[in-house]
């Protein structure tokens, strides 16, 4: 570089971004003589008369707080760039320029919108500033991360360990028989290095408890013990690994990570009662071995890559996980929306890429190279993620391969029931029947059911169904008040009585009839109108009123108000029929008398009206309308026909038999067939054997479906903005203009740009915007984007739960404050095995479980602790004391309680019986036995436990209820006809060997004293339960052998 | 060492260990006993410099008790009574739709002690001691919502997750006492309800669980797995325990651990616990003149008088960190009078201040409140503009509260700060919820920039990047 280039750089540098924006818009041509003085004098009529103007009236909508149109005028660059109707500003024919013709109003929409257009004056100077090349002098807002003093993220701060490409490594060479496979030579160098030797490998006993408490966090039973001394260790490896424990217990530590919960937190902490499919999520994908980038990329964009799979959908509870508070007030609306959003981001920083990308909001990263805008562009990418609840289809594809086999057995059964129907023998049979038996076999009942048109209540919240039984079932959440209107006709003649049946359902409280909080009912009033001919037009006219004059029921609440009578009275909202006191959970009847004989024909139209407003929702919650022509129908539940029927029987006697008739009738005179009975029983059978499809409710983040609703919902709580912005000192107060969606600039390798990793939305989605699926695309990519740290990331938390170390000593934190990896070829060699071998987490742990360095014994001497005392070098394993969950589940497993179902809501019951991770996580109501075993509380992500020893744990040993009943559970499975006997047996089981002479010898001798002490037939019971008690307190029951 | 360090010592001790014939073989590996006690989480630990306070007992004043009308006396509110605020920001507090006018206190203020504070007839007995006392009357927080606002107060920022300060506390300075937890908290025994964000107020974000603050339960036994099992008697479970521990020490001999040494030591830790703690509960044991000091006797105040009696016996027996909350949740429940400000201050002071005017006489006459900081405050202010309801209340003023401390060093009969001419805002000598934790933190020893814990890549604090000691009222 000449001086004078030198000079020439130098000078674009200090003098703003847009004279290098200028050279590249004309990198073909030479610099034009005059471009230094039209600049000048653009940019002097920018700073005093456009700039002014841009503000007051352009920038709000156009990169201040919102981007209209994708226009943004911030700045001259993206002023040049021009918005979604392409260029706005054209240099080459000034006057051209589509702003130009907006602001003049020559084209619409005329800018600024709904307001007078700018003076003439202004407007010349427009023109004159984009015949001048359109210089700005600077930006119109400050940009966060654009000042001269922000963080630029530069090539060394890529070539921090954490940051830089994997490398391609091979185990050291060393002279040595010890290794197993290729993570051991790698740890023998060091060793060697640090003049270290490996401890030898654990005798087969040990290793195979260890294995169980490290692989699926169970103990071994005596006969899974005496399997594991009998195959291999590699495939017991494989044996845990597949089994579905193994889900249940790694799950866990990611559980850490995700900084799971199923409540919001803070001050009602309500429930989130679908989130528990996260949690199954995760043991689901572990336990199947999904690829550790699918994983990442379920949990980031599922409801955008696979829609259509539930466990995709089920990820995305990742992101909503965090706390919210749901008690807001509308100055807290904003922090708390960027507060949300900052959660999300940062878990996905710190969990997925021990990156502390949280630690940038108010200013650039400290110490990693995370500038602020960094921070904002991608939190960006959760701008319209909200939590949400929806219904998902399980089994999608499941169902509708089920229902396609259904459909098609199905009509093979109608067909044969079809063709039994069209038998000319059969036929003649039939109408032998018609004239012979029929009218003795189809003898009338006494009440005939209301044939309904149409029912339906005044309150939208209900709906009124009819069932195949002729009733109406009433759904939705009970109105305080409401009326029912039902209309229908009847093939009588003559109608003399109508009853209403109250009948009960399972949907209601205690069966109901009624859908009051107590299964009652009260019926106000009741009405009945007739239109004599439902053909008329003048429906004014013709609609009557029928008068009831009495009424009695199979029950009511009292003589007085309550009365069936009361439903009649003149009071129709104060008194009226309920049946409290005895006939609540039963079907009942009452029987309205009409006033006259009401005559009516098949054109009739007939209304029944009840009114519910006695009691708030004291509404029927099932029920059915029957009339009567007889001179005394019973007062009682049923002995009704359905309409078809007694049309039918009405055919009959006067001869006039319709098609439809004879088919209600065949059906009575098959029933006596036997060989109807069984076709037509198949098809019936089958009908109820239809796939339905299986729905389940799933907290997701996605975009688009409704909020998940709380508490500040009342207040107008919009969830989300629609747009993220540059925040000064992460203050909402202080907006530095919109923030684009984007990624991290360190990870982003080769210069590549956002571009690279855009997601297409398939053809016709608009539901979210996709920008997270171009994130998990960044985030999983090896090649140019995130994906090496990703790699290095997931292997360092493998490894760290395996050893109770890393490689990376914090596996939260890979950035410059984090320790630096102990083994750095290891991690990369593992990393870039994760990676070739399709990001499978099994192939990861089978290589360390497999490993001579996994296998060594926990003994410590004096000379090697003095030279490494925290054991980094790993010249053993660190014995540890077992997390919470395996505390509690060996504790439970021993005492023969452990319930093994999987999955599905969890409890908050703390003396429940599955494993530790189906506790509900409340954030009000953590577990106390979790917590005292040092469970995280889950406010952010935790990517060790610390381990602590305290006395409120010994006294949970010497004291609990829980761990008294599973002693004494274990106790009882053991055999006590010999003390002895019994030592060994409890030994095998609860340590996975024998005792030595002298624990035998104090242990019966316990019993023996313990037997005496409590002096009573039960002694020797309680002392065993009691001896069971003392072993879950043993060093070597809860520390990792 | 003073008289006190060795009454203190003396409870501490008195708690007998079991099986001492067990436990023979241990005490004689003293070396092994002290070494294990470096894993100790809860190990006493020396602050930054001497500092004058060695334990806290924190009254909070739950729902925002009203500064205009305790112990900040504004005569110039009572001349503007009725008169609208110009330009008030009707967001300021929770219900923007019922803000009533200016409105005087409904109290009579007289001047009280040697130094003459002007006191709110809510507190004649805490009025004794204003001399003891230096008053903060320009607090302000950044939340007019109560959790987050509770949150602020107890950890430094308006959100969930973060360490409190009794969780710092017991972090840097661990335990005095063996045979309690370090950090007690207590809440409304009455049934109205825990403070809002129930166990977040004192919890211990990414610390370490075993620095949380212990719930003790207002019902049934305060601490859980204090008591033996039901079946079986002292000896019987000596001789489990004796049986244990002979076995983890064999287990020991082979493993040589330190950290499964400190776990055998915990039982015995454990067993002087169970012995010791119901003693420490245990309020019948004090006599009458005391029960009188506290309002035992006296049905308003007496939950309330028994926790503030607690909490003494828990500091002299060496915990570290004492929080009682006076009130439960929010409404009528607490402190929080958007209804009638004048029966509901009336009622929370009326249940409060016998109870800690006894607490402070008695700290006092025993030598414990030279060391023992005791903090009045809630977690916001309440507005000096009525809001309408059937009998007047005030809303929630996150501008300007009173704390006041007593006690640990804390200078007597002065104030600090003050608020604008209507107890609106804080106007002079503002105080933020971070200089507050900085000045508790300096008279417990601790440079409030140095106590910090790495997590997730960044060195975290108390005080977050803010926090100055309020230096007029430290000793």
């Amino acid at each position: 570089m000449n001086r004078c280039t030198l000079l020439f750089a130098l000078l674009a540098c200090s003098h703003l971004s847009l004279i290098s924006a200028a050279q590249q818009a004309s990198e073909s041509k030479p610099i034009a003589p005059d471009h230094i003085v039209k600049m000048k004098a653009g940019t002097e009529l920018f700073r005093d008369v456009i700039r002014p103007a841009l503000v007051e009236n352009c920038l709000k909508c156009h990169g201040g707080e919102k981007v209209r149109s994708g226009f943004d005028l911030s700045t001259r660059k993206l002023l040049l760039q021009g918005g979604d109707s392409g260029e706005v500003v054209d240099l080459k024919v000034p006057d051209d320029s589509y702003l130009l013709s907006l602001i003049r109003h020559d084209d619409e929409p005329v800018m600024p919108p709904a307001q007078d257009k700018l003076p003439d004056k202004l407007l010349a100077d427009f023109a004159k500033w984009i015949e001048l090349g359109a210089p700005y002098d600077k930006p119109l807002l400050e940009k966060i991360g654009d000042g001269p003093k922000s963080m630029r993220v530069t090539e060394s701060d890529r070539d921090f360990w954490a940051f830089r490409p994997l490398t391609e490594v091979a185990p050291p060479i060393v002279e040595s028989n010890w290794p197993k496979n290729e993570i051991d030579p790698f740890i023998l160098a060091k060793l060697q290095d640090n003049g270290l030797s490996p401890n030898p490998q654990i005798d087969d006993r040990t290793r195979i408890r260890r294995l169980y408490l490290d692989v699926i966090g169970l103990p071994p039973t005596p006969e899974q013990m005496q399997h594991g001394l009998e195959i291999s260790h590699a495939a017991l490896v494989d044996e845990l690994l597949d089994s579905p424990h193994y889900g249940e217990r790694w799950a866990r530590h990611w559980l850490d990570a995700a900084r799971f919960a199923e409540s919001h937190g803070f001050e009602q902490d309500y429930d989130r009662k679908f989130a528990y499919h996260y949690r199954d999520f995760v043991i689901k994908a572990l336990n199947n071995d999904m690829p550790w980038d699918q994983f990442v990329r379920w949990q980031i964009a599922g409801d955008e890559l696979a829609p259509n799979e539930p466990l995709a959908m089920m990820a995305t509870g990742f992101l909503g996980a965090g706390v919210f508070p749901t008690q807001l007030t509308e100055k807290e609306f904003e922090s708390a929306r960027y507060d949300e959003l900052d959660d999300m981001a940062a878990t996905v920083g710190t969990a997925m890429l021990g990156l502390t990308i949280g630690c940038a909001r108010c200013h650039d990263h400290k110490f990693d190279p995370i500038p602020v805008r960094d921070y904002y562009r991608f939190v960006a990418n959760f701008t319209t993620t909200i939590r949400s609840e929806v219904d998902v289809e399980l089994d999608a594809v499941g169902f509708q391969k089920k229902l396609a086999a259904w459909r098609d057995s199905h009509a093979l059964k109608e067909s044969k029931l079809a063709a039994y129907r069209n038998r000319n023998d059969i036929e003649t049979s039939f109408e032998n029947w018609l004239k012979t038996e029929a009218a003795a076999s189809v003898s009338a009942q006494p009440w005939s059911m209301l044939a309904i048109a149409f029912a339906t209540s005044d309150q939208a919240a209900t709906t009124l169904t009819e069932q195949e039984d002729g009733a109406i079932l009433a759904s939705g959440s009970a109105p305080a008040k409401e009326i029912y209107t039902i209309r229908g006709s009847s093939s009588l003649r003559q109608i003399r009585f109508l009853r209403i049946e109250a009948l009960t359902h399972t949907s209601m409280k205690r069966n109901g009839p009624g859908r009051a909080s107590n299964g009652n009912f009260a019926l106000s009033n009741l009405e009945v109108l007739v239109k004599p001919d439902a053909s008329s037009a003048h429906e004014k006219s013709t609609w009557k009123p029928v008068k009831l004059n009495s009424a009695r029921a199979t029950h009511q609440q009292n003589t007085k108000h309550l009365s069936v009578e009361a439903a009649i009275d003149q009071d129709t909202a104060n008194t009226g029929w309920a049946v409290d006191f005895g006939g609540i959970g039963k079907d009942q009847a009452a029987v309205f008398v009409l006033d006259a004989p009401l005559e009516i024909s098949n054109e009739s139209e007939l209304e029944v009206r009840m009114t519910f407003y006695n009691n708030s929702q004291h509404s029927l919650g099932r029920f059915r309308v029957s009339l009567s022509d007889r001179s005394d129908p019973p007062v009682r539940v049923g002995d009704s026909q359905d309409p078809g029927m007694s049309a039918a029987i009405a055919a009959l006697e006067s001869g006039d038999l319709q098609d439809e008739h004879r088919t209600t009738l065949f059906s009575v005179y098959a029933a006596t067939q036997p060989e109807y009975v069984a076709l037509h029983k198949a098809v019936e059978q089958s009908l109820a054997e239809k796939p339905q499809p299986k729905k389940t409710k799933v907290q997701v983040s996605s975009e688009g479906f409704p909020p998940t609703k709380h508490h500040a919902d009342g207040r107008g709580f919009p969830h989300f903005y629609p747009e993220t912005h540059f925040l000064s000192r992460g203050d909402p107060n202080q907006k530095l203009g919109v923030a684009p969606s984007g990624f991290l600039q360190v990870l982003t390798k080769s210069g590549k740009a956002e571009e690279y990793w855009k997601q297409v939305p398939p053809e016709g989605w608009k539901r979210t915007s996709f920008r997270r699926a171009n994130l998990a695309n960044w985030l999983t990519d090896p090649e140019y984007g995130a994906g090496e740290l990703l790699a290095r990331v997931a292997v360092n938390r493998i490894w760290h739960h395996h050893f109770g170390r890393g490689i990376v000593a914090t596996p939260n934190d890979f950035g410059l404050q984090g320790k630096p990896p102990t083994h750095p070829e290891l991690l990369d060699f593992l990393s870039q095995y994760l990676i070739t071998s399709g990001w499978s987490v099994k192939q990861i742990h089978r290589k360390i479980l497999l490993s001579a360095t996994w296998l060594q014994n926990t003994t410590a001497t004096a000379e090697k602790l003095k030279i490494d005392p925290e054991n980094q070098w790993f010249w053993r394993l660190t014995p540890r004391r077992l997390e919470a969950e395996i505390v509690r589940d060996s504790m439970l497993a021993l005492s023969g309680q452990l319930d093994e179902k999987m999955f599905g809501p969890g409890t908050l019951k703390p003396d429940q019986s599955r494993r530790s991770i189906y506790f509900m996580i409340k954030r009000s109501r953590l577990m106390p036995m979790m917590q005292i075993f040092d469970q995280p509380e889950p406010l952010s992500s935790q990517g060790s436990r610390p381990s602590t020893t305290i006395a409120p744990q010994a006294l949970l040993f010497m004291n609990n209820g829980q761990v008294v009943r599973w002693a004494a559970g274990f106790a009882q499975s053991l055999d006590r006809t010999d003390a002895a006997v019994a030592v060994q047996e409890l030994y095998q089981r609860a340590l996975g060997r024998a005792p030595n002479e002298s624990e035998l010898q104090s242990n019966v001798e316990f019993l023996r004293q313990q037997a005496a002490s409590y002096g009573n037939d039960r002694g020797q019971e309680l002392a065993l339960a009691d001896l069971c008690q003392v072993i879950f307190g043993l060093n070597e029951f809860i520390y990792l052998p | 060492m003073n008289s006190l360090t060795n009454r203190r010592q003396l409870l501490k001790n008195a708690g007998a260990g079991f099986g001492s014939l067990a436990f023979a073989s241990l005490l004689a590996q003293e070396g092994m006993l002290q070494a294990g006690e470096g894993l100790d989480p809860l190990a006493p630990k020396k602050p930054h410099f001497g500092g004058k306070a060695t334990s806290v007992i924190w009254l909070f004043i739950n729902g925002g008790p009203s500064q205009v009308d305790t112990w900040d006396y504004k005569p110039e509110l009572e001349k503007m009574d009725g008169k609208e605020l110009k330009g008030f920001d009707k967001n300021t507090g929770f219900f923007a739709g019922s803000v009533g006018p200016l409105m005087k206190s409904p109290f009579e203020f007289t001047p009280r002690g040697e130094c003459g504070k002007m006191v709110s007839s809510l507190f004649p007995k805490l009025g004794e001691h204003v001399d003891k006392m230096a008053f903060i009357h320009s607090g302000f927080t950044e939340s007019n919502n109560h959790s987050p606002a509770l949150f602020m107060m107890n950890s430094g920022q308006p959100r969930m997750g973060l360490p409190c300060l009794g969780s710092w506390v017991t972090y840097g300075l661990g335990s005095e006492s063996r045979d309690l937890p370090a950090f007690v908290v207590m809440s409304d025994p009455l049934d109205r309800g825990l403070p809002k964000g129930h166990a977040a107020n004192w919890g211990a974000g990414f610390l370490p669980s075993v620095y949380q603050g212990t719930w003790l339960k207002p019902k049934g036994d305060p601490i859980e797995n204090l008591n033996r099992p039901t079946h079986m008697n002292s000896e019987q479970q000596q001789r489990q325990l004796a049986l244990l521990q002979e076995l983890n020490q064999q287990h020991q001999k082979s493993a040589g651990e330190l950290e499964l040494e400190a776990r055998i030591k915990s039982f015995e830790l454990a067993y002087r616990m169970q012995n010791a703690a119901p003693e420490a509960f245990a309020l019948d044991s004090e006599p009458q003149h005391i029960r009188e000091l506290y309002g035992l006797d006296e049905k308003r105040c007496q939950h309330f008088g028994r926790q503030c009696l607690t909490a003494r016996r828990m500091v002299e027996r060496g915990v570290r960190f004492v929080q009682i909350y006076s009130g439960g949740m929010e409404n009528q429940r607490s402190w929080d009078g958007h209804n009638d400000i004048y029966g509901n201050h009336s009622q929370f002071a009326g249940e409060t201040d016998i109870p800690i005017a006894g607490l402070l006489t008695d700290l006092d006459q025993r030598g414990l409140l030279e060391d023992t900081l005791v903090i009045w405050g809630g977690e916001f202010g309440r507005l000096p503009l009525s809001q309408k309801s059937n009998k007047p209340g005030r809303d929630h003023n996150p501008h300007c509260f009173t704390t006041w401390m007593a006690g640990g060093g804390i200078r007597g009969g002065v104030t600090h700060g003050e608020s604008d001419e209507i107890g609106h805002h804080a106007a002079v000598d503002r105080v933020h919820v971070n200089d507050l934790h900085a000045t508790i933190l300096h008279q417990l020893g601790f440079d409030h920039e140095k106590l910090t814990y790495a997590y997730n890549g960044r060195r975290f604090r108390l005080t977050d990047v803010g926090g100055e000691v309020i230096s007029s009222i430290v000793g």
